[in-house]
């Protein structure tokens, strides 16, 4: 596919020097970010005078940011999990099945994306306030886990599409029950889509703030902790912090677009 | 025969699958109900009830018209709102303009960069620019010790501030959409338009951009959808002197415990998203 001469060759030069710069502007939270926090200076000097690990080693051995970072993993965790089997359940239903008021219901597991996440979190903190849960583990698990529900649904939607529903004919033609025909063959194929969902579930609970500052009561979490130092005072132990989290975002999309390359080739191979 | 048997046990699957989809459904139907469905609807009715008796009520909004300060932000949420869609349409358009005629291994470089960015934190990327411009930042520092100027400029905590702020987080939305509905242009079309005589300037602005139009609204109306809920840059990077909306509501639920207000903020909110989603489900439709 080759584009015609006229628009390819000759891109003007102040296009190419816009277009460069609005990529540097995109890219330069990073760029500052990851070196200042391997800045040796007490202050945010650019460049850094000297090189050191003295913010890493201040976030690692703060007892605080450790029980933030322990909360978060487990939070996350927590919160992926649960949306993972809910929504590849849902997801399961919504391909395969054919019923009235699909669409409707379709939209409904999707409104947490499209809905402002401080609507949300009004309205968890209203009736978590209610029902006594507000400020608990147990409701800011129960308000990730439905802010994670609509990219686990959409991911899985589109991997259970993808995956020939005449495979599944065939086994109940050969006498498979629902069961089997589920755990030897759709589970199995879905595997790699899953596991994408899942990280992609996880670091959407994992940087999650706004809903975390409503319901989180005295739980701390990593975004959360940020938020409110941000909120006081410089402090370069956030740099530090900033660029674990790239630093992990990253590793992340790595992760699922190697999962999602997986799954291309075993489709292509069979 | 065997086809005949066949037919059966497949038209016999379908039939069932029909009632197992619902029962694949149930569990998330439940959850979604009971933390999502239940919630917000308890916020609509709040919005409309008597904060001291509970009985149904339309004063909190009567409260709210008549407090100019409410109107205020909001008016400012969706100007700037505006402003940063403009901004990022400005700006991200020529980008994937000019990634979709790059060539195939830096158009896949390219457009790597910009996933990444989309995958930083928003939390990170916009405490970033505390660390460039704010008052002890990296730019101030180097004005101030080449003697530019006496004391720090304050290039943070006013609208400037969270609108470039918020362009940065929300470039992405627009340029990969729009990225991708370019890709899908029939190159052949060009070449047409080529052929025919027209200019290069007339390729693009009566064959190319109209064929992108639809996309770039779609892309635009979701930029501006999600600046409308924005909380966190505008926190930070606003200082507390440009609250949006969604601050106003922090602050009604968490500082000033008037959750019937917060109720209405968030019904005036929710009112707004749906109908522009509305709108960008349209355009989306035409873009595809």
């Amino acid at each position: 596919m080759s584009a015609p001469a006229t628009l390819s060759r000759h891109q003007p030069p102040w296009l190419a020097a816009l277009g460069c710069l609005t990529l540097l502007f995109m890219c330069l939270p990073v760029l500052i970010v990851v070196p200042m926090s391997f800045s040796s200076a007490q202050s945010l000097e650019f460049p850094p005078p000297g090189l050191s690990l003295r913010w890493y080693a201040a976030f690692f051995g703060n007892e605080i940011w450790a029980q933030a970072g322990v909360n978060s993993l487990l939070l996350a965790t927590l919160a992926s999990s649960i949306a993972l089997v809910l929504g590849t359940l849902a997801a399961y239903g919504l391909v395969r099945g054919t019923f009235p008021g699909k669409a409707l219901i379709e939209a409904n597991f999707m409104a947490p994306m499209i809905v402002p996440s401080i609507i949300t979190a009004v309205a968890l903190f209203i009736v978590f306030a209610r029902l006594r849960i507000l400020g608990t583990f147990f409701g800011l698990v129960l308000g990730h886990t439905i802010l994670v529900i609509p990219y686990v649904v959409l991911i899985m939607q589109v991997a259970i599409r993808a995956f020939d529903i005449r495979i599944e004919h065939v086994a109940a033609t050969l006498g498979a029950s629902r069961m089997v025909i589920l755990r030897k063959i759709v589970v199995p194929n879905l595997l790699p889509s899953a596991a994408a969902a899942w990280i992609f579930a996880f670091v959407i609970s994992f940087d999650e703030v706004v809903v975390t500052l409503f319901l989180a009561g005295t739980n701390m979490t990593i975004p959360k902790r940020m938020f409110n130092e941000l909120i006081m005072q410089i402090n370069p132990t956030i740099t530090a912090v900033a660029t674990l989290l790239i630093g992990f975002n990253v590793l992340a999309l790595a992760l699922i677009l190697l999962l999602a390359r997986g799954r291309h080739l075993q489709r292509s191979l069979a | 025969m065997t086809t005949v048997i066949h037919a059966g046990e497949i038209n016999l699957a379908r039939h069932e699958w029909r009632w197992e989809g619902i029962g694949f459904l149930a569990p998330l139907f439940l959850f979604a109900l009971i933390v999502f469905d239940m919630p917000l609807l308890i916020v609509v009715f709040w919005s409309f009830s008597d904060p001291a008796a509970g009985f149904p009520s339309l004063g909190s909004y009567q409260a709210f018209i008549e407090s100019g300060s409410y109107a205020r932000i909001i008016w400012r949420t969706f100007l700037i709102a505006g402003e940063v869609t403009i901004a990022t349409a400005l700006l991200g358009y020529p980008l994937a303009y000019w990634i979709s005629r790059l060539e195939q291994r830096s158009q896949l470089i390219a457009i790597g960069i910009v996933t990444m960015t989309f995958w930083v934190s928003i939390l990170v990327r916009t405490y970033a620019w505390i660390v460039m411009l704010g008052n002890g930042g990296i730019l101030n520092r180097w004005l101030l010790s080449l003697g530019l100027v006496s004391r720090p400029v304050e290039f943070l905590y006013n609208e400037r501030g969270v609108a470039i702020g918020m362009i940065n987080v929300l470039l992405p939305f627009l340029v990969l959409p729009l990225y991708a509905a370019m890709r899908r242009i029939d190159p052949r079309l060009l070449h047409v338009a080529e052929t025919l005589g027209a200019s290069r300037l007339q390729i693009f602005w009566r064959v190319f951009f109209p064929l992108t139009a639809p996309a770039l609204g779609a892309s635009m109306v979701l930029v501006f959808i999600l600046s409308l809920g924005f909380y966190i840059t505008p926190a930070i990077l606003g200082g507390g002197r440009v609250p949006l909306i969604a601050n106003m509501m922090d602050l009604l639920i968490n500082k000033f415990a008037r959750w019937e207000m917060a109720a209405v903020n968030s019904v005036v909110l929710l009112t707004a998203t749906l109908a522009f989603y509305a709108l960008y489900q349209r355009l989306r439709g035409k873009a595809t």
